[in-house]
């Protein structure tokens, strides 16, 4: 009796899981057609602007339309980039004739760094700071970080980051405001990782600042609101301690909305690593889409986003099923 | 005889920014072991309060409490929190309303039990705990495969239930049910309130039932103690006030459910509201709605008297010995 | 009690209401006052560049090509509540009849809108406005009907809602057994019965679309012809070790107007989602 109990939860979780999957493939599908569709119908000829506005050379342009695909139908188009994109290949930026997998790979580590570090610490202290404003609502401590999340959350990320070079870099000259490392001092070892953290700090602020307080508002509201359920009062009548109440009961039940919170704060934040990356010039993806765009540098743009949106998909389908694992209800939905 | 839980003047005030609600004023009744109280009222009139005020559930900070409760010799509104917390559970327990509710929704039944358990008896086995909580559930007929459910996997009598063995698992003294099988469909609440009572004859029980419905009263308690607008109204031996009542609210209260013999009488609700709590009549509480309110009824407040048969009545008309 | 005190109540007791509320007055009556309030035309290229606050009757100093900071503050007002407005419109009118049209019809139609829904929810739009504005152009035209068309989903997300369970309601039920149309009953019932929650979602969505504005004007996508704070912010970043000014005040601006617009938003919620009122003590 109890082994088909667990075999149909499992049956019906990993249903749960390929579902999400799916969707989460269907997710993928959807943007890269919306993108192909974008691409081909922007104002503007890419050989035109590859050869310049002035050189007429027949041969020339149809040598490139040939180069790059052009001269096919747009199915036939969409459907050799569909095939390559499947197998991985982003295709090549136009402006630097380089394949985009490898600008792309170039780059990513920095991004994936800066965003990964600041979404955990966003994580620890906005929910940290949020429980313990629900423990003492109404105090003068929970008036403080509940007005001043309240103002981060309206604080544009990259203005913030400007605040914080103009104050911590050029007032106290305390920390480095640009790239990822000190050019011209080949630092090894310790002292590469100490570097690479100081120049680390000001951007994991920035972002941290801004994300956190998505985490304080989830982590405070759902607190009070889990101290309101029946079974907290049950639970006060049995006369457990209020201690053992929080850490084990209302804790658990609170954190559910946090998980999700954390795979909906993941576009949000890729939006912000990159705005934070323009602004401390850090060697990231951001700084790929900025040239990317001034270029118009198209399929270097497209790959940058379909990339995007795999890595956010695949996020938000494993905190799906962290979920899943966390609350049992969710599996026979 | 001491008795097991004894009430006096017991008042108490939900405090509000604007206004001060009186949920219950100089409530005074006492049960003895074994015994078995319904208190009965519609809601809002305080049966809750009261229940929930004595085990000192309510946020201390916006009520205030007057009176005494004197339980086996303690007074559970003036004790510590230290000891508040010892007598709970291992002396006193509860089954809440909406069972559905009372359990946290993503820990198993077992889980919580243990927990629940361990808080009277820290060194418990988890073997000892589920030993405990077997012998329970075949008392109310449940399956032992309840302990690795979640709550979402059981229906509402079956969490019902549940609530009912984790409120016995330290067998305590005084058992109260809030509205426990309010929530039911009456066939599983008929059931369940027969379990209640076959179990009483194998293990000694006190129990308070916290209902607006009469038949749960009749069905399951010996006595009964009638609740209008904060205040006790009539309290006696359910045989006594089911067959005669003699407060015009309980008499109203008795033509509002079906009669149990099956005797075909008009139903009827109760015309009007109940009066506002924040600034209580002068008079009897229930006047403006009393089919025979009189000027007296207006102006004076009926103390509750003691009538030949051994209840008390507060009401100007059915007159009677002042108690005390 | 008549409508407007029962309003006025509401305002009054809601103070995220209350402070939204003066706010959008204050930022309104700047843009009624702009000629009044502007001490420099904001456009003018004046002779002082770069010039500190306070410097030439500069209150809050100059950029480099000498426009007054202060000024271009007080003109910037009426830009980010352009977009701000027209942007969440276009979202709010995709979201609603998307949004109505999936609840109340159901079936494959809900299955294929609420699937473009969720598609809408989880993809990083910032970046679907970056590449839409970088190739089809950077007017504040473009950028505003480019924000509108990307930032529906959730207005969608609450009318499905709303639809869903205004549909099982008795009104709609007999307007369908007298034979009304399901347009009719769509834009009779459903939508003036369901929309008050997509209103405090759409006030809420003003504060993003000004952020957004800004954050594309940042990368230099913005509308050069016009001023905004995101573009003060962006011509700021060159100079920010020797005038902090230029790109501080604007963000300062963004800052409050965001503000006003969440709490403007948090307040009408508090008022006009009916799973916000409480029903008082249990």
């Amino acid at each position: 009796m109890d082994d088909s109990q667990g075999k149909d939860g499992s049956r019906l979780m990993k249903k749960y899981i390929i579902r999400r999957i799916l969707s989460g493939i269907l997710t993928i599908f959807i943007v890269f057609t919306l993108t192909f569709i974008l691409i081909k119908s922007a104002p503007g000829d890419p050989i035109r602007t590859l050869i310049g506005q002035d050189n007429d050379d027949p041969v020339l342009q149809a040598a490139l339309e040939e180069k790059w695909g052009l001269n096919k139908s747009l199915p036939e188009q969409y459907f050799a980039y569909l095939s390559n994109a499947v197998q991985g290949d982003l295709g090549t930026s136009i402006i630097y004739e380089r394949s985009v997998n490898e600008m792309i790979s170039e780059k990513v580590g920095a991004t994936v760094l800066l965003g990964l570090t600041s979404a955990i610490l966003a994580l620890i202290i906005g929910t940290t700071l949020g429980i313990l404003a629900a423990r003492h609502e109404g105090s003068a401590y929970d008036t403080i970080t509940s007005v001043t999340t309240y103002t981060m959350n309206s604080v544009p990320s990259f203005w913030l980051g400007l605040m914080f070079i103009i104050l911590f870099s050029t007032k106290l000259g305390w920390l480095p405001s640009y790239g990822m490392t000190t050019a011209r001092k080949n630092y090894e070892g310790w002292a590469y990782v100490v570097d690479v953290m100081r120049h680390m700090a000001l951007p994991i602020l920035t972002l941290t600042m801004v994300t956190m307080p998505k985490y304080f508002r989830t982590a405070k509201s759902s607190v009070l609101q889990v101290m309101n359920e029946d079974f907290i009062t049950t639970l006060r009548a049995t006369g457990m301690s209020e201690k053992k109440i929080f850490s084990k009961y209302v804790f658990r039940n609170a954190i559910l909305p946090t998980i999700t919170i954390f795979g909906i704060t993941m576009a949000y934040l890729i939006t912000g690593v990159s705005l934070i990356e323009v602004v401390f010039s850090w060697p990231g993806m951001g700084r790929l889409v900025l040239t990317a765009i001034n270029q118009r540098d198209y399929p270097t743009l497209q790959g940058i986003y379909l990339i995007m949106s795999v890595s956010i998909a695949v996020v938000m389908i494993l905190v799906d099923i962290i979920y899943a694992v966390f609350d049992p209800r969710i599996r026979y939905d | 005889m001491e008795h097991l839980l004894d009430v006096r003047d017991l008042s108490i005030t939900y405090l509000n920014k604007s206004r001060n609600v009186q949920a219950v004023r100089h409530a005074s009744f006492t049960i003895d072991r074994g015994d078995s109280l319904g208190l009965v009222g519609e809601s809002g009139s305080g049966k809750s309060t009261l229940a929930m005020g004595m085990l000192r559930i309510l946020p201390e900070n916006s009520i205030e409490m007057t009176g005494s409760a004197l339980f086996m010799g303690k007074d559970l509104i003036s004790i510590s929190h230290e000891e508040m917390n010892r007598l709970r559970w291992k002396e006193i327990a509860v089954v809440f309303q909406k069972a559905m509710n009372a359990l946290s929704p993503v820990h198993r039944i077992g889980t919580q039990i243990e927990d629940i358990y361990r808080v009277h008896e820290p060194r418990a086995t988890k073997a000892e705990i589920h030993d405990r909580t077997m012998e329970l559930l075949r008392m109310v007929n449940m399956p032992e495969r309840v302990y690795r459910l979640y709550p979402h996997e059981m229906s509402g009598g079956m969490l019902q239930r549940v609530a009912i063995v984790i409120s016995l698992l330290h067998s305590p003294k005084l058992l109260v049910f809030d509205e426990a099988t309010t929530a039911l469909d009456v066939v599983t609440q008929g059931q369940i309130l027969e379990e209640v009572v076959a179990m009483e004859k194998t293990i000694e029980m006190t129990r308070i039932m916290i209902t607006h419905d009469m038949s749960v009263v009749a069905s399951s308690c010996r006595k009964v103690a009638v609740m209008y607008a904060g205040e006790l109204v009539e309290i006696g031996m359910v045989r006594d006030v089911l067959k005669q009542p003699l407060h015009p609210y309980t008499q109203g209260l008795m033509s509002s459910f079906p009669s149990l013999k099956g005797e075909k009488k008009q139903l009827r609700a109760i015309p009007g509201f109940l009066p506002d709590l924040s600034d209580p009549p002068a008079g009897c509480a229930f006047a403006s709605r009393c089919p025979h309110c009189t000027q007296q009824c207006l102006s004076q407040k009926p103390v509750l008297r003691e009538m030949p048969d051994g209840r008390r009545v507060a009401c100007h008309l059915v007159g009677g010995q002042k108690h005390e | 009690m008549t409508k407007i005190q029962k309003a006025l109540r509401a305002i009054v007791s809601d103070k995220q209401l209350l402070f939204g509320l003066i706010g959008i007055a204050v930022l309104l009556l700047i843009i009624l006052f702009q000629d009044v309030l502007e001490t420099h035309d904001p456009y003018d290229y004046g002779p002082d560049s770069l010039a500190a606050p306070g410097i030439n009757g500069h209150l809050l100093g100059t950029n480099k090509l000498g426009q007054d900071v202060y000024s271009m503050l007080i003109a910037g007002v009426s830009t980010s509540l352009k977009v701000a407005l027209i942007s969440s419109l276009i979202s709010a009118l995709i979201g609603i009849l998307l949004g109505g049209a999936a609840g109340f019809l159901g079936g494959k139609v809900d299955m294929v809108l609420s699937e473009l829904i969720n598609v809408f929810m989880m993809i990083p739009t910032f970046f679907l406005e970056l590449m839409i504005i970088a190739m089809f152009g950077n007017s504040i035209t473009n950028v505003m009907i480019v924000i509108g068309l990307t930032s529906w989903a959730s207005n969608a997300k609450l009318m499905r809602a709303q639809a869903l369970s205004l549909r099982e309601r008795t009104f709609v039920k007999s307007a369908i057994v007298m034979g009304e149309t399901r347009p009719q009953i769509l834009f009779n019932y459903i939508i003036p019965n369901g929309i008050f929650p997509v209103i405090a979602n759409t006030t809420m969505g003003m504060s993003g679309a000004i952020l957004t504005e800004a954050s594309l004007s940042f990368l230099g996508l913005g509308d050069v012809n016009v001023i905004s704070w995101g573009q003060m912010i962006y011509d700021g970043k060159s100079y920010i070790t020797s005038a902090w000014w230029i790109a501080t005040f604007a963000g300062i601006a963004i800052v409050l107007t965001v503000i006003t617009f969440y709490m403007l938003g948090d307040g009408l919620n508090h008022v006009l989602n009916p799973k916000h009122i409480s029903g008082g003590k249990k």
